[in-house]
């Protein structure tokens, strides 16, 4: 899966400490899913979705691999 | 109505917030008891320390001595300072092992989890290994450390997992 969470958050001008603090979730977090290491539980991408003011499949993409 | 299917909501939220982990500052007083016991109870192993003071009558839910009875439920004599020792340790592995991180989020859940599961493996393959090349008196010995090992285990690669993405954090353009 990949995701934008990087280029979202380049475009609201936020680091990933600031989103941490906003998703309630620790940078470690976030670091892990910018980097493609965790894939975030639905609640999570929800409010990332709500904190970027977006849809959630604008921010999280299916790859072929995930059909696997 | 309304009302109360409001507070059916509130429960259910309270229920998937259930952890069966205790508070972050559990983890300190479990490592202020951990450290102490682990180095007096190997102390004691290594040493066979059965200091007079601590044998005692105590109660026994089952009595097999060598010259005597069988008997369910009663009283009899034993050195009670590996009883305390054993209890110390538990108590604060368990509360080192379970006890919620500052942050405590579904991506430490996931490490948690992995951690446990990783744990359990390790501390039944040692256990195998030493079941079939460990005899007697030896795998006596072998059993007393594995009650404590899966929790150890479990400690340490947890902490080292959480202190690997703690590590990962790039600096930020």
């Amino acid at each position: 899966m990949k995701n934008s969470i990087k280029v979202e958050r380049a475009k609201k001008n936020i680091t990933q400490a600031e989103l941490a603090r906003l998703a309630k979730v620790s940078r470690q977090t976030i670091n892990a899913m910018e980097l493609g290491k965790y894939v975030p539980s639905t609640v999570l991408a929800l409010r990332l979705a709500s904190i970027f003011e977006t849809e959630v499949s604008e921010i999280f993409v299916l790859e072929p691999s995930d059909w696997e | 109505m309304i009302n109360n299917s409001y507070i059916c909501l509130e429960l259910k939220i309270n229920i998937m917030k259930l952890s069966y982990l205790f508070p972050n500052r559990y983890k300190k007083i479990g490592l202020f008891i951990l450290i102490p016991s682990i180095i007096v109870g190997l102390l004691v192993v290594i040493y066979e320390l059965e200091p007079e003071l601590l044998d005692l009558n105590v109660p026994a839910v089952f009595i097999d001595d060598i010259f005597g009875d069988k008997k369910l439920i009663g009283i009899t004599n034993n050195n009670i300072l590996n009883e305390i020792f054993g209890v110390l340790l538990i108590i604060s592995l368990i509360l080192v092992a379970f006890s919620k991180e500052k942050q405590e989020d579904e991506l430490i859940a996931k490490i948690r989890l992995e951690s446990l599961v990783w744990a359990t493996y390790v501390n039944y393959a040692v256990l195998l290994v030493a079941m079939i090349f460990v005899f007697g008196l030896s795998f006596l010995w072998v059993m007393i450390f594995n009650m404590f090992t899966i929790l150890l285990f479990f400690i340490i690669r947890f902490n080292w997992q959480v202190r690997n993405f703690n590590k990962s954090i790039g600096h930020e353009e």
